[in-house]
């Protein structure tokens, strides 16, 4: 209930305000299961938003809100490393604000976990196949 | 082969047709068996009647007692040497063998007292002291006669315990052959093995050598086991002296899948089990039909299932510039489709191969007639004058198989029955061993594994049978039930016509002169591809000749592979192959449509006597490969004209409104209207050619590749080779 209802009324109707209204809260509440209120602090490459409220106790003040295009499909993957650090309370420092981060031009691109997708690696076999096919330029 | 055996084997089936298990069912229905007396006797305190002559283990079958044996085979001669069968009989002082023993009225047999268990403990304990404890690396294991009698019947403690003295008896392998692995330590000299060669078979090379605990089974020198149905052998061995060699190490019995099916490389239509797991054909097995093969099978139809692997089509082709690519099925299907657009009448055609399956026939006969085209043919002719196709008379082996080892006469025509229906031919040899028959035999001279008069190689011989000038033919005029068996090979020949309609007047006029049962049927056809009798009761009723004269824009071969269809007749014909393996058809196709085998997909076929049966699939077809009567239901509507059959049951409905004889799996419909094919046979003239009667398959190399599964075959290609360097 306090997950839905915050503190006080005023927070809980502060957070439905921030959230765009009711019938967006609730659509906000389907998706994450939890209506929250708090301060946008950066967005990530990859449309995900990142938020802080400092008055809910530590591991419930830094949270990531998905890009809303992935609907349900999200996963922990998606978090790209440079807000990984953030989010998991290695460093207090935003991204775009700490100065010690390497860029090198060899780091890729960050991609998410591809298991269960088209794109997910399969290994290749080292079985012989049971199977001879026929090749007609023989 | 000396005719001794014959005396034993009288005896056998004496007995054997005295029973009521083995009679079978054409002797029943015409009441040749005499009445007899019965006898009665008590096995362990049952009463139980049968006919004078019958054995005691045949006596407690009846009565549902099974008494243990090794050597004992109700389809070879008795030979009574195992002594596993030992059974009390009251009043009597020393135990007897059940298996070769006749009943006497009022004996009381006793197969549970404690003196027969001494003795079955006795026996079992002799054979252990010199069978090996390799029971975890053998391959019978599972399925060992000796493993689960010792369970059953042997005793739990043993008194062998000089192991590191002496050892246990060893004896060295024998090389039979590539297709089965001997570990002759395992032999218990059961003696079925030489039973098989030299009564089934008909090949006098196994024996024994030596005495006492020296007693070997072999060949005396290093020979291979020259049969076409040696792989059986490996059946009958109760432990594992006799292996498969394919087989060897590959699984246990008892993780193994099992199928029943058909087998498709004969028309036999030979009963089989397939042994698969993992996707993988691992063995063929027979299955018993008393029917049909008994519990035989050939050489061909056991070991050629690793063809099944290789040479495989498994992705859709098409030709360009001059060379097959894989493509998807959709492009595969759509320039077939494209060539089927706006065809006026008989500008498609079909060959069906040796191996096509009811269903697909009957969706490609439909297929080309909704494009007014009736051109579907055989891959081997049959000639179309005469009676053709409508009458079932005209084409099939009409006096069953069952029936050939009853024929006092048979005289086969042109036909090696050895090597084309290696099943048949174990039937005449039964006939020719146990039933007095005589056989004449016209073609190139060839070894069928008995006597028979050789007639000569000459097409007019069969004018002079007609007419009286052959001595042979007083022989079928004194004959009760005479047989004539003409090869389907010659009815491909130019002068096929005339041959079968020589052949059936011939028979005509043995009908004549001779008084045969009304039920017997002299004009018999023996068939070699398993697809023939199913296409032309579907009424593939074209000819070869009459596709070429018609110049069709597209040219359906399902699964054809004979290379009597050639490029050059077609030219401007676009080829679509439609088969299971890349042959002789795929090289001349320009699109390939993937097929299933025979393992993998659920089939009708006819075989020779007009027996339906049906395969089961037991794996899926490898990679883009489909069952063939589904790729033709896909081609009809990418072509516009869908075929309103979606499933196996709708397309067998359809089969149903054609030739509803074709669904009534295991039954034979028996054929009529003689005196009316005799009639139209008359009307057909025609001379004979020059050519005297020739034969494909005259020695044992040229049976074992025969068609696209067993030309792919490594096994069998092993055997070809075997065979040559012996000769």
């Amino acid at each position: 209930m306090e997950r839905i209802l915050g503190h006080t009324i005023s927070d809980f109707i502060k957070a439905i305000k921030q959230n765009g209204g009711i019938i967006n809260s609730i659509k906000v509440l389907h998706r994450m299961d939890a209506i929250k209120l708090g301060k946008l602090v950066g967005q990530d490459e990859f449309g995900n938003k990142y938020y802080e409220n400092n008055n809910n106790f530590v591991c419930r003040n830094r949270w990531v809100v998905y890009n809303e295009q992935l609907s349900l499909n999200y996963d922990a993957s998606q978090v790209p490393p440079e807000w990984h650090g953030w989010l998991h309370y290695k460093t207090d420092l935003l991204p775009h604000q700490d100065p010690s981060r390497k860029k090198y031009k060899w780091m890729i691109k960050h991609t998410p976990n591809y298991s269960g997708t088209e794109l997910s690696y399969v290994p290749y076999s080292t079985v012989k196949p049971k199977i001879e096919p026929w090749n007609p330029k023989k | 082969m000396i005719r001794y055996l014959m005396i034993r084997g009288k005896t056998i089936t004496s007995y054997r047709h005295g029973t009521s298990i083995n009679v079978s069912s054409s002797s029943k229905q015409h009441g040749v068996e005499p009445k007899t007396n019965l006898i009665e006797l008590f096995i362990d305190e049952k009463a139980i009647q049968v006919p004078p002559g019958t054995t005691i283990l045949k006596a407690a079958s009846l009565a549902g007692i099974e008494i243990p044996r090794f050597c004992y085979h109700e389809r070879l001669a008795v030979a009574g040497n195992c002594r596993m069968c030992l059974v009390e009989i009251e009043k009597q002082v020393k135990p007897v063998a059940a298996c070769a023993m006749p009943v006497m009225k009022g004996w009381r047999v006793k197969t549970n007292s404690n003196l027969t268990q001494k003795a079955r403990e006795g026996v079992m304990e002799f054979l252990l002291v010199n069978h090996p404890l390799d029971c975890p690396i053998c391959d019978q294991g599972g399925e060992c006669d000796l493993q689960d009698q010792s369970m059953a019947f042997g005793n739990d403690r043993s008194r062998f315990v000089d192991i590191d003295y002496s050892g246990k008896r060893a004896v060295e392998d024998k090389d039979i052959g590539p297709l089965i692995k001997t570990a002759m330590t395992r032999c218990i000299h059961c003696t079925r093995c030489i039973r098989f060669a030299s009564e089934i078979a008909g090949i006098d090379d196994f024996g024994t050598t030596g005495r006492g605990n020296e007693m070997q089974v072999g060949m005396y020198v290093k020979k291979l086991f020259m049969s076409e149905v040696s792989g059986n052998i490996i059946d009958l061995c109760p432990v594992g002296a006799l292996t498969s060699k394919p087989y060897a190490f590959v699984a246990r019995p008892w993780e193994n899948y099992r199928t029943d099916s058909i087998d498709v490389h004969d028309a036999v239509g030979s009963n089989i089990v397939i042994s698969h797991r993992t996707g993988e054909v691992l063995r063929i097995l027979p299955r018993v039909n008393e029917e049909i093969n008994e519990e035989w099978i050939s050489d061909k139809a056991r070991f050629s299932y690793d063809g099944l692997k290789r040479q495989r089509i498994i992705t859709p082709m098409i030709k360009l510039n001059g060379e097959l690519q894989n493509v998807d099925w959709k492009s595969a299907l759509v320039s077939v489709a494209n060539i089927l657009q706006d065809l006026s009448t008989n500008k498609c055609a079909a060959i069906a191969g040796k191996q096509a399956d009811a269903e697909s026939l009957v969706m490609m006969k439909d297929l080309l007639n909704k494009f007014d085209s009736e051109l579907l043919t055989t891959e081997q002719p049959f000639p179309q004058k005469g009676a053709g196709v409508d009458l079932r008379s005209n084409y099939l082996l009409n006096n069953k198989i069952s029936s050939i080892d009853e024929a006092d006469v048979v005289l086969l025509i042109g036909t090696n029955p050895r090597y084309e229906a290696p099943i048949v031919n174990i039937r005449i040899r039964k006939g020719y061993l146990h039933h007095e028959q005589k056989i004449g035999f016209i073609g190139p001279p060839v070894n069928l594994t008995y006597e028979y008069k050789y007639l000569g190689q000459s097409v007019e011989l069969i004018s002079q049978l007609k007419l009286g000038t052959n001595s042979f033919r007083a022989i079928l005029n004194n004959a009760k039930k005479p047989m004539v068996i003409l090869g389907s090979e010659q009815l491909s020949r130019p002068d096929g016509a005339k041959i079968l309609a020589e052949v059936q007047s011939l028979c005509k006029a043995i009908n004549n002169s001779t008084k045969v049962p009304k039920y017997w049927k002299i004009m018999n056809i023996l068939h070699t591809n398993a697809s023939q009798v199913t296409a032309l009761d579907l009424g593939y009723s074209s000819s070869l000749d009459d596709l070429k004269k018609n110049k069709p824009k597209i040219l359906f071969l399902l699964g054809a592979d004979d290379p009597c269809i050639k490029k050059e007749d077609f030219s401007k014909t676009f080829i679509v192959y439609m088969g299971s393996h890349g042959d002789y058809g795929a090289s001349i196709a320009d699109v390939i449509l993937p097929g299933a085998a025979y393992t993998e997909k659920c089939g009708s076929f006819v075989n020779m006597e007009g027996r339906s049966q049906q395969t089961n699939a037991a794996i899926t077809p490898p990679g883009m490969a489909r069952p063939d009567w589904k790729i033709i239901r896909a081609l009809s509507e990418i072509a516009g004209i869908s075929l309103p059959y979606d499933n196996l049951n709708e397309v067998r409905n359809r089969i149903a409104e054609i030739a509803p004889h074709l669904l009534k799996y295991g039954d034979i419909e028996p054929t009529n209207y003689f005196s009316q094919l005799f009639e139209i046979s008359e009307t057909i003239h025609g001379t004979f050619s020059d050519n005297p009667i020739d034969i494909k398959q005259k020695t044992l190399d040229q049976y074992f590749m025969t068609d696209a599964i067993s030309r792919a075959s490594v096994i069998m290609a092993k055997c070809v080779q075997a065979v040559v360097k012996q000769h």
